[in-house]
């Protein structure tokens, strides 16, 4: 279909995930069986017929070497499939799947991701993926590096805390229209201003709740696109950038990454209806709208985003499927998709979907 | 930290090396799902469930929640009682060398069952009264309890590791005769 060297007629087609909540009594497999049935069934596939799969999940949150192949029987992986993993979030999956397809030589595949930080102390946990030398032994926590970020914004001028509370408040309303939600309701600004620090100058607020969760989602390519879905959501570009593992090596008051991957994805700052950003951190989702240079009166996390749900290793791919989501229901013609991985936006990817 | 001494420069001087120690401890709480909960429960009780598929009707022990074959979940209305007797299905012969935190310092065994009702086999169990080159596929054995009283959940995970040890000391020949192939042929993990 298109003339130039990547396809751009990839499309989802469909999706399901699971509600975020605290603590699960399901593991990641149980977690993802009905919802992988679930995003299969509403793309009107059979599991056989897909051509491919790709995972995303992280086997340190519950503590299970080589979780993620027990994770691959909710797929329904005999007959053998052709499937792949990675240790990221599952809009990395998306990725890995999105270039399968460039192959041309299968027209399905099913991505899938689940995350149960319920099971570790998250504050415990994540200080091991800093580099072992300098910062691991620290235990610099990852509230600990968001609120030397947020620090860096204020400096700078780019950001008060009263926009770190609007962030919240807005993204707190916006989550009560998602089923998936966890933490939602009406919050004043002043109220939220008036709590105490966590780690100044984030307050708990400024945090994303703790959760355990699954998501799947269905690509198609083309013309059985469009026969599996009367409006698809087409990825016209995806792509990410990655930057230096050591967060003192960069510029924390902007995202050179995410800018990066966002240009190369196709996205010129054009018009959008809607982008969702994946901003675990209140003042991340300002750093990332700057960076990205989304217009003005761009609907930002319809969905309430990372601050209303952040099952970690899902919360990317959900980014992906809320804008999707809004495309296939005609809600929206263009919307950007923001993924994070790693420690203060270390690592973007970016996501443009279209309906036609 | 501390410095040590490793190796030494052409002139003869001993280079020094900067060590330092990072011991690296996680806690992980292990909530066990209720299907597996459930197992439990009645394992300590002397009794082994499972749970039946319902479109293929394969005994799954321990119950996993779903049927990784049809992919449908599965629940505490398809449970089933399974045998504590069945046939070992494959097995190796462990000589266990020293490393850190080996605590066995004889050959023991690791061996797989089929229970008798069972379409999957219990991993990783101790079989005694029978010496080791007298091992073989097909021989037809027996749970041996522990007392209620030492019975415990300790090792029982839901990592997809860890047995039925704290329950069930091993199994033992029944003295039947052996179970042909078509029982275990496919059972042997």
């Amino acid at each position: 279909m298109a003339a130039t060297g990547t396809a751009t007629d990839i499309a989802v087609v469909g999706w399901a995930q699971t509600p975020a909540v605290r603590r699960s009594p399901s593991t990641e497999v149980q977690l993802l069986v009905p919802t992988i049935t679930d995003a299969i069934a509403m793309a009107g596939l059979d599991r056989r017929e897909i051509g491919f799969t790709c995972s995303g999940s992280c086997d340190y949150l519950t503590g299970g070497p080589f979780a993620f192949v027990q994770n691959l029987e909710a797929s329904g992986a005999w007959p053998p499939i052709a499937e792949s993993h990675v240790e990221m979030d599952g809009a990395w999956a998306l990725y890995e799947a999105w270039v399968r397809l460039q192959h041309g030589d299968i027209d399905t595949a099913l991505v899938f991701s689940s995350g149960k930080s319920s099971a570790s102390e998250p504050m415990e946990l994540w200080p091991h993926q800093l580099d072992p030398y300098y910062l691991a032994p620290l235990g610099v926590d990852p509230a600990s590096l968001a609120g030397l970020q947020a620090r860096a914004l204020l400096d700078a001028g780019k950001a008060t805390e009263r926009d770190f509370a609007e962030v919240v408040a807005r993204s707190r309303r916006n989550g009560r229209a998602n089923p998936n939600a966890q933490l939602t309701g009406e919050a004043d600004v002043d109220a939220l201003l008036a709590e105490p620090y966590l780690r100044e100058p984030l307050r708990r607020h400024d945090l994303p709740p703790i959760g355990d969760g699954a998501a799947a989602l269905v690509l198609a390519r083309g013309a059985r696109a469009r026969e599996l879905c009367a409006r698809p959501a087409w990825i016209r570009g995806i792509d990410h950038r990655i930057e230096p593992h050591q967060p003192g090596m960069r510029d924390l008051t902007t995202s050179t990454s995410a800018a990066l991957a966002a240009r190369k994805a196709g996205y010129d700052g054009g018009p959008l209806d809607l982008a969702e950003l994946h901003a675990p951190f209140s003042p991340q989702e300002i750093v990332l709208r700057q960076s990205l240079g989304l217009p003005e009166g761009t609907e930002v996390n319809p969905s309430g985003g990372a601050l209303a749900a952040n099952v970690v290793m899902v919360a990317g791919l959900a980014r992906v499927i809320e804008a999707a989501a809004r495309i296939v229901d005609g809600g929206a013609d263009r919307a950007l998709a923001h993924a994070t991985n790693g420690q203060l936006l270390q690592h973007n990817l970016v996501c443009v979907l279209e309906g036609e | 930290m501390s410095d040590a001494t490793t190796g030494a420069t052409t002139t003869g001087t001993a280079k020094q090396h900067l060590v330092m120690e990072h011991l690296v401890s996680l806690t992980y709480r292990d909530a066990l799902p209720p299907s597996l909960d459930r197992f439990v429960d009645r394992l300590l009780e002397g009794h082994i469930v499972g749970h039946r598929c319902p479109s293929c009707s394969r005994v799954y022990v321990p119950p996993r929640g779903y049927c990784p074959m049809c992919v449908v979940p599965t629940a505490a209305d398809h449970e089933v009682e399974v045998s504590d007797r069945g046939i070992l299905t494959g097995f190796t012969v462990i000589t266990p060398i020293a490393y850190y935190g080996q605590q066995e310092t004889e050959p023991f065994v690791h061996a797989s069952v089929r229970l008798d009702g069972a379409d999957t086999t219990l991993v990783g169990v101790e079989i005694t009264g029978v010496p080791h080159d007298e091992l073989r596929m097909g021989l037809r054995v027996k749970a041996v309890w522990k007392p209620e009283s030492e019975r415990s959940t300790e090792g029982i995970s839901s990592r997809g590791w860890g047995g039925v040890s704290s329950v069930i000391d091993s199994f033992e020949p029944t003295g039947e005769p052996d179970a042909p192939p078509d029982e275990y042929r496919d059972h042997v993990f």
